[in-house]
């Protein structure tokens, strides 16, 4: 009898977890580490306002967010690039991000051509004294496969030079500009969200570090609005089919909140005068 | 004849010479494993201080209960120790009941045969599936293709078959450990097998056992790189922070320390890191502790022996 | 009456408890063949799917699979040497503690020690990972200039990380040694260190044996501890001290952003089954080594 009572409530509660699970209402994101802190600030505001939806945000780069949303172990995936043979995924364009080239700041160079910085991300410029630096060894820091921001960077900068990989090799927007600040000699590229911080209605670079004009024009936001500065792309988020109610709901949410967008360093759509295509 | 004489002289001296090297090899060997050991010793007493130095200042009571911070430094690590606890006991619930069922099986009942042999094999190749691959397995298995999602049983269940094995091999242990003679008195007494296992050998192996089951614990509570990709590296913020709901993301604090590392957005990220190694390490020592003290208490008490 | 019937019901219980047991003991059975079978399937997929070559995989150095190239011998060899490197430094230390405490230590010594090296065992790897990052890391890029990522730095962290095991298989290894060899070898005027170096070594090499080798299977499983401090480069190493990537690294730096059935995933799962390889052959190699002693 007790057997039968156990049994039975075994297989009420595995039956009922799913349900638990469709009562409350989640979101999970994951992707791009240049999106990250638009979405993780949007999820904390949107939860401060409604209690009705948990959404819970992480990073891994732009093609974890493309593949987990595609095998539905997200709701949400965030990416830099397009999510080219995903035919099921439906695209939701959030703002527009730049890309700074930047570096330690002990090196003495604040400009570079697009051909220099080719040379040195390809590995045949190894010393920052052949392009008008310091005497230091460049130490080149590189996105995992899995970025976006890398894909972004070698498909506007390198085209079909390949990239030197004996640098070292950073998870995240954060961590690259960690490593950039601590490691002398270090170039490597991150969204304008990790390397530049609004304060008292202007965009500054975050301490330690230093970011390289190209051909002479400066990474700002004017310049990436015109299209004088190459680096930077459509920020994307994907959803699995069409977008239901809660997605649809916090992705709106996302969209709407142009003073957030602006303060964390991203471009909003409206300001844009040129396109991806004319890039 | 005087050569002879001379011979045996050097002879003596070369042994005596000998003696006395043999000796100072003798000492300095001594001198050297000593060393060796109270180097290893120093450094596990270095380590233990360094990051109580290290994350002592990081630890209060918002940190240890506070919620996790998205993008601004002072953010607390509660909903990922509850996590922690969370998939530990998860995961204990589903490994405990298969991997007592299976010691028993191998050292009561079978103690010959290929059956025995094959699941003994088994157990002993799944204990040394590296934990990334394990976690791979998981990632495809659990979270994709049945649709589990980033989730607190996705994550309990391959560390489910992580510490199956070790806790087999500590229930095993545990029963050999029992004498021969409970069982013996036992049967006379006309008990059937199953009734001698549960009243005369079972009581007397819950303590090693505890013991063995505490310890696999502090190891579950620590496991970071199986769980990256199955239980997610997220919280929700809102109300949801401590989520009862299996099918719910759920980061637990070894993974916070990698992830906020490689995530790196938080300003604070070495102080958050720091703390977050600190409690795991004296979480670890107090599984150790506990792990003993409970052992030994529940000897006592069932079998009236210490 | 009654007894009759309690006798039916504790037979039927006997029973039914053996069909539990029975069935949880098959359990290990069926989760290893399903993961052997489930990589063993996915993991070669690179070869029989995407026709690749196997001597690729396993010989050249270009990983770009986006690029059609597979070679994971960097980080073949990545895992091959912090491996090599954790056994050469952590191997003998580890053997000669265990000896100490199967030979030396006076109990007291050694009741106070032994709970610390266990201790050892229990601390996560991921906290080994951030003490290498926040102590070893800084320390090697001050005193070699270099970025302080690297072999070196992963190869002293994995060293820490066996130790225990390989302390306390030795030890037991030492103490199954029967006490009338120790006995007769004092008795013939051999000292302490000649009874251990000469008689009680060579009597225990089997058990050492098993302990280093598993302390390799430790060491060639590890993940953060190393990805930590590795530098994650995905290029052969140049030198001790720079940039490289493991096996494991490799996986945990790749897995979430591999898409379903791509090349990508492909490769990955290949380098995942050629752990497992690793660590079955591994567990293969104790049991040929036990049996060899026994």
């Amino acid at each position: 009898m007790s057997r039968t009572a156990l049994a039975a409530l075994l297989l009420g509660a595995a039956l009922a977890a799913p349900a638990v699970a469709s009562a409350d209402t989640s979101l999970t994101a994951a992707g791009s580490t240049a999106l990250l802190p638009l979405v993780k600030a949007s999820a904390e505001a949107y939860q401060n306002q409604h209690n009705d939806l948990k959404i819970s945000v992480t990073g891994g780069g732009s093609r974890v967010g493309i593949t987990q949303v595609a095998a539905k172990a997200v709701d949400l995936g965030m990416s830099d690039i397009l999510a080219k043979g995903y035919p099921d995924l439906v695209d939701h364009r959030v703002c527009v991000v730049g890309f700074s080239v930047l570096t330690h700041p002990g090196i003495n160079v604040k400009n570079v051509s697009k051909k220099q910085l080719q040379d040195i991300f390809a590995g045949k410029i190894t010393n920052w004294k052949d392009v008008g630096g310091a005497d230091v060894k460049i130490v080149v820091i590189n996105r995992p496969r899995s970025s976006g921001t890398r894909a972004v960077f070698t498909q506007t900068i390198m085209g079909d030079v390949p990239v030197s990989e004996t640098g070292l090799t950073e998870d995240a927007t954060g961590t690259v500009i960690t490593a950039v600040r601590t490691t002398p000699g270090a170039i490597s590229y991150a969204a304008f969200s990790g390397t530049k911080k609004f304060e008292g209605g202007h965009y500054t670079t975050v301490e330690g570090i230093a970011e390289l004009s190209i051909d002479n024009v400066a990474p700002s936001e004017e310049n990436v609005q015109t299209g004088k500065y190459p680096i930077w792309s459509y920020e994307h988020i994907y959803t699995n089919g069409v977008a239901n109610k809660d997605e649809s709901r916090f992705l709106a949410f996302i969209q709407s909140n142009s003073a957030i967008i602006h303060q964390l360093g991203y471009i909003l759509f409206r300001d844009m005068k040129v396109n991806e295509t004319d890039r | 004849m005087a050569q002879a004489v001379a011979v045996s002289e050097t002879r003596e001296r070369k042994a005596a010479n000998s003696a006395r090297g043999r000796r100072a090899v003798d000492r300095l060997a001594t001198g050297a494993l000593w060393a060796m050991a109270l180097f290893v010793v120093l450094l596990l007493a270095l380590f233990v201080c360094y990051m109580f130095y290290l994350g002592a200042g990081s630890i209060s009571w918002h940190f240890l209960t506070g919620l996790p911070s998205e993008l601004t430094a002072g953010g607390g690590v509660g909903p990922e120790i509850f996590n922690s606890f969370y998939i530990l006991i998860l995961t204990l619930l589903m490994t405990v009941p298969i991997a007592l069922a299976a010691g028993i099986f191998l050292q009561e009942y079978s103690r010959t045969g290929l059956f025995r042999e094959t699941v003994q094999f088994s157990a002993e190749s799944l204990a040394t599936v590296p934990s990334i691959v394990m976690g791979l397995f998981g990632l495809l298995v659990f979270v994709q293709t049945l649709r589990w999602g980033f989730s607190a049983l996705a994550g309990a269940v391959t560390l489910t078959l992580l510490n199956l094995p070790a806790l087999m091999r500590v229930t095993q242990e545990a029963l050999a450990g029992v004498p021969a003679t409970y069982r013996e008195a036992s049967m006379a007494l006309g008990g059937t097998k199953w009734q001698t296992i549960v009243r005369a050998v079972l009581p007397s192996a819950v303590g090693p056992m505890t013991t063995g089951i505490v310890l696999i614990s502090g190891r579950i509570f620590g496991e970071t790189a199986a769980l990256i990709y199955t239980a997610g590296t997220s919280v929700a913020h809102g109300n949801g922070a401590y989520d009862f709901n299996p099918f719910h993301t759920a980061e637990t604090l070894a993974v916070h320390l990698w992830y906020t590392h490689s995530e790196a957005l938080i300003p604070d990220v070495d102080r958050i890191g720091n703390g977050s190694a600190l409690v795991l390490l004296v979480m670890v020592l107090i599984f150790n502790v506990v792990a003993r003290v409970v052992g030994r208490q529940l000897t006592v008490r069932l079998t009236g022996k210490g | 009456m009654t007894n009759v019937r309690a006798a039916g019901k504790a037979h039927r219980t006997e029973r039914l408890a053996l069909i539990v047991l029975r069935g949880a003991s098959g359990f290990f059975i069926v989760s290893i063949a399903l993961l052997i079978g489930y990589l063993a399937v996915e993991g070669t997929k690179l070869f029989t799917v995407d026709h690749k070559s196997i001597f690729e995989f396993l010989f050249s150095p270009t990983f770009a699979p986006d690029q059609g190239h597979i070679g994971a011998l960097a980080f073949i060899l990545g895992s091959l040497f912090v491996t090599a490197f954790a056994i050469a430094v952590g191997g003998p230390f580890g053997v000669a503690v265990g000896v100490f405490f199967a030979e030396l230590a006076p109990k007291r010594v050694a009741s106070a020690m032994k709970p610390a090296i266990e201790v050892l065992v229990g601390i996560p790897s991921v906290v080994y990972g951030w003490l290498g990052l926040t102590l070893l890391v800084p320390l090697i890029r001050n005193t070699t200039g270099s970025t302080g990522f690297g072999l070196l730095a992963a190869g002293i962290v994995l060293s820490l990380m066996i130790l225990p095991t390989v302390v306390s298989l030795s030890e037991d290894a030492m103490r199954v040694v029967p006490d009338s060899l120790r006995e007769g070898s004092l008795a013939l005027g051999a000292t302490r260190w000649e009874t251990i170096w000469r008689v009680l070594l060579p009597a225990a090499s089997s058990g050492i044996g098993v302990a280093v080798i598993l302390g390799i299977a430790r060491a060639i499983g590890e993940t953060l501890a190393i990805q930590l401090v590795l530098g994650n480069a995905p290029v052969i190493p140049a030198g001790l001290l720079s940039p490289a990537s493991a096996l494991t690294s490799e996986i945990v730096m790749d897995m979430g952003g591999a898409a379903q059935g791509s090349l990508l995933q492909h490769s990955l799962f290949s380098m995942a089954f050629l752990l497992l390889l690793i660590a079955m052959g591994l567990i293969v190699l104790v049991k040929l080594v036990a049996r060899k002693a026994a």
